[in-house]
This record gives C-alpha cells, structure tokens and sequence, in this order.
C-alpha cells in the first residue's frame, strides 16, 4: 500500500467510524485494521503528522459533518467517526505536545450557573473535540468566575455557553456581559434547547448554534 | 398531612427505545441494528443500576393568589407564576414530590464519556434521564390512584423551571418534605444531586383533569415545549 492509499483508508476508517481492529463496528468492517492500526502504520511509513492529520483525519471528519448536515446519518455515527478519530490523535499526541502539528484552537465549554442539564452540552464538546479543536469542558452550573479564570489560561480560546432551563438563560445574560467586560475580544457561542438566534443576540453574544455542526461550523470559520 | 415513599421496584419502570433515540434526534426507521442492540443493551443495564426513590406529601387547603400568581402551602409562598397557579388553582390539596433514579447511572455515563467511548456515555444518560421521567410519572399514577378512591383527580404535574417557576423554589418544597427527600440533596444553587432527579407539585380535586401541556396559557416566549408543540 502507497502513501496515498493508506492515507484514503485511514481516512475512511473515520468516516465509517472504525476504530481498530477489533471494534465491532461497522459490521461490514469486521476484523480489518482501524483508525489505531493505520495511524501506526502511516507514522511507521513515515508520513508527516501534519498529512495524516489533514488529508485523513480533518478531511474525513468534515464530510462526516457534511453527512450530519444532510441528515444521511445521526450523532450516533457522529460519536463513532469521532472516536475514531481520537484513537488516532492517540499516536499523534507527542507531535502535538512538541508543537509539530496544532489542533485548530481551544474551545471552553460549559453550562451556566444554576443549570446542570449537559447532554446536549456533552455532545457539543465530544463533536468539536472530533473536529480538531482542543476542548476544555468546565462542567455543569458553572458561575462567571470559573470561566473568566479558563479564559485567563487559555486567552485564545472561544467560549460556548450552554443552557436549559429559561430561568438559567438570566445566568448566560450575565456571564456573556461579565466575560465581555473584562474580555471585550472574546468570542462566545451559546446554545441549548430555549437560547434562539434571536436572544443571543439581545444579549450580545456572538453566535448561536441550534446543533454541533453548526458549532463546528461557526468555530472553524474564525480560524479559516 | 399524609406522606409516603413508594416502594417502586426496578422491574416496574419502563424506558422507551424511541424517548432515547429521540434524544439523539433519530427515529426508529432512523436506527441500524447495532445501534438498536446497544441501546437495549444500556436500558438493560440502565435498569439493573436503577436505585429508584419516590416520595411525597401532601397538603391541604392550598391557598391561591391569582393576581399575586402564589401557591401558599403550610404558610410558604410559592411564586409558581400565571400558568402553575392557574392550572392548580382548582385544587383542594397538593402533593409535593422527590423522585430519584439514583446515582449509579449518571456515574457510569461520565465513566464512559471519561474512557472516550462518548456514544455509550451519551446513551447512559439519556437512559437515566428517561428513568428518572419515567418514575414520575409512576409517582403520579400512584397519587391518581389514591385519591380517586376519594372521588378526586389529579392535575398534570410541574416542577420547579418549569413555566417560569424559579427553580431557587426548589429550596421551599425541600423544605416542606423534610424528613421525605429520598437521599436527594440540594446545591446552593438549589440543583438537585443525584442529577436524575425530578421534583415537582401535583394538583388534586374534584374539578381537576390532566391535560395535555398548552401553551396558549403561557407567555413564556422562550420554553421548548412551545416549539415542540408548534
Ligand atoms: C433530559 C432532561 C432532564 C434530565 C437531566 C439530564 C442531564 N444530565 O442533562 C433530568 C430528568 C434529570 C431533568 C431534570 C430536571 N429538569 Co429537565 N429536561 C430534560 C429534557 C427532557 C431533555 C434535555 C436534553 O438532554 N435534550 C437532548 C439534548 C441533546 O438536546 P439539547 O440539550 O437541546 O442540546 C442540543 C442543542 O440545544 C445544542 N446545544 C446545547 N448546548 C449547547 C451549547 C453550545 C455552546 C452550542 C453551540 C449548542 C448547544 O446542541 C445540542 C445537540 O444538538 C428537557 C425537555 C426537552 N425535551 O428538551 C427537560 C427540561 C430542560 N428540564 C426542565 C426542568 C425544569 C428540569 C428540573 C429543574 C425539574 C425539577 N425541578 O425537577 C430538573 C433539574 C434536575 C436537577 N438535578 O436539579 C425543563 C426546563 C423548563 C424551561 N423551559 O425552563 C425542561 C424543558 C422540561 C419541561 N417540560 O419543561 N431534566
């Protein structure tokens, strides 16, 4: 197998959400080598990280999104593909660590003070992470302190807010404000089942997502 | 006052395989087989880990301000807002209620999500939340089933952040259900812990009727259940 080759199946095996040679899934893959094996494989091979991480790995989760956008699959197979994904981000951990390869930003998420609904939450962190970006989840009922202090140590990051119930939406409002105040540049997404469009805008955030893809969506164009 | 905990047996809940997939935004054509087994297999799992708790009181002579949109019960006034207040209104008693699935399940979901495998995680809570409404709705069954024998009904139920009912008025229906809390404990922010856990009020009357959930009486511009039903 060439380069090239091993590359394309690398990338399928997150695609389909084949994690290694042992998942059971998907069935139609059974006992073939996964995401694990090829990423070994390829390092072995002595392909750059940086192309298995784009040409495999991104390209592959990008089309996931794009399926997911289209409704040909659900988050379920979103899961997989992205723990697919990280069993290969596994093997390239230390060309992370040495600054060789980047993930495409950080990405601080959590629900707000009083709230501790955090499936959707949860999804929305699993789903960046799959993307590429570097996710720090603060948890649920999480007060303005605790995440002006996740910005000071991670000044580049872009904040997502998550809340459930309409009586924590008062929380989000006042954190927005707060973080702004002190972080006028700071990027923050919110989200959960009653934030609309047009309430994130009343309270001066800078995007809204109804969904994950769109969350990945908003994230990569502020670094495209 | 009367109160009671239930002794609801694991075997007596019930999840829906379509609650859960709904939670993930599929329907069952939506599944494939695999995906179809392993959430049987949570729910199985779900169901062995359940530690389900329910418990309620309840009160009578309620009293109701429909200007002021306050439920007084043994002297504590609860600002539930237009549409509790109006909903229960009607109501000769009131039944205040804990229910808990128990902790098990919520600790196994973060043990999954910890070792990556986000799908598992992911099914596990939504299994624990499921149970958690599902015990409710056995609760009310089961305070249904009292009164009628009483000649009374029951209104629907409505817990704390529901319809604009801050759910800081958490720490008030704790407080009336004292020695009844089923083990759950509240945070300063008055969230509930275990987290698969629900508490609510339950109107009982005479003139009383479960309803299917309308929004036309609510203003509440944000809540889902408006474009659920929409
Ligand atoms: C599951 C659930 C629970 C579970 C909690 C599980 C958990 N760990 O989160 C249980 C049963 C325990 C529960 C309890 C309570 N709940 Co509850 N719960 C729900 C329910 C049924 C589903 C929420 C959910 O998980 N949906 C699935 C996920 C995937 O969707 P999602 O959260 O919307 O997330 C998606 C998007 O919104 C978006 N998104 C979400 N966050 C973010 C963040 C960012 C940054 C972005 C970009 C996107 C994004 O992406 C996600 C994926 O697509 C809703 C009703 C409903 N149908 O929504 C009520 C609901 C949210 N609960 C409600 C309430 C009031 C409560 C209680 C306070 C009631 C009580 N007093 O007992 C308690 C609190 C519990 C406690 N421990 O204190 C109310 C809120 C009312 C309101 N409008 O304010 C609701 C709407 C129910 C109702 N009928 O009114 N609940």
């Amino acid at each position: 197998m060439d380069s090239a080759e091993l590359l394309k199946k690398l990338s399928e095996c997150v695609e389909m959400g084949k994690v290694n040679k042992d998942a059971p899934f998907p069935p139609a893959m059974k006992g073939m080598d996964g995401a694990d094996e090829l990423t070994r494989q390829a390092l072995e091979m002595g392909i750059k990280p940086i192309e298995i991480l784009n040409d495999a790995l991104i390209a592959a989760m990008e089309k996931v999104g794009e399926k997911f956008s289209q409704k040909k699959i659900f988050v379920p197979q979103m899961l997989i593909s992205a723990k697919a994904m990280n069993a290969s981000m596994e093997h390239l951990k230390p060309f992370f660590q040495s600054g060789e390869v980047k993930r495409k930003g950080k990405f601080i998420i959590g629900t707000v003070a009083g709230d501790l609904h955090d499936i959707g939450k949860n999804l929305v962190a699993m789903i960046v992470e799959g993307a590429g970006w570097e996710v720090i989840d603060l948890g649920v009922d999480v007060k303005t302190p605790k995440f002006l202090q996740a910005i000071a140590e991670h000044p580049e990051a872009i904040v997502g807010l998550s809340a459930l119930l309409t009586t924590t939406m008062q929380s989000m409002k006042n954190t927005v404000n707060e973080i702004h105040a002190q972080y006028p540049n700071i990027k923050l997404i919110v989200g959960g089942a009653p934030v609309t469009d047009a309430f994130s805008k009343e309270i001066g955030a800078n995007a809204y997502a109804h969904d994950p893809q769109s969350a990945v969506s908003y994230l990569n164009a502020q670094v495209a | 006052m009367l109160n009671k905990e239930l002794h609801i047996k694991p075997e007596h809940l019930h999840v829906d395989i379509e609650n859960i997939l709904k939670g993930m935004g599929m329907q069952i054509t939506d599944a494939d087989s695999y995906l179809m087994e392993l959430i049987d297999n949570s729910i199985s799992t779900g169901l062995q880990l359940v530690q389900p708790k329910a418990c309620f009181a309840i009160f009578e002579n309620p009293q109701f301000d429909l200007t002021k949109k306050t439920i007084t019960i043994e002297g504590k006034i609860f600002k539930t807002g237009a549409v509790v207040c109006s909903m229960l209104k009607r109501s000769e008693a009131i039944a205040l209620f804990i229910a808990t699935a128990g902790p098990q399940i919520e600790n196994l979901s973060k043990k999954e999500m910890a070792a990556g495998n986000g799908l598992e995680g992911l099914i596990f809570d939504l299994v624990g939340s499921e149970l958690a409404e599902n015990l409710s709705e056995l609760l009310h069954l089961r305070i249904a089933e009292l009164v009628n024998t009483k000649g009374q009904n029951v209104s629907n139920r409505f817990s704390p952040g529901y319809c604009n009912w801050p759910v800081t008025e958490q720490l008030m229906l704790f407080e009336l259900l004292s020695n009844m809390q089923c083990g759950v404990s509240l945070s300063p922010s008055s969230l509930m812990t275990p987290v698969k856990s629900v508490s609510g009020i339950i109107g009982i009357g005479k003139n009383l009727r479960r309803a299917s959930y309308k929004c036309n009486i609510c203003n509440d511009k944000h809540c889902i259940m408006r474009r659920q039903n929409s």
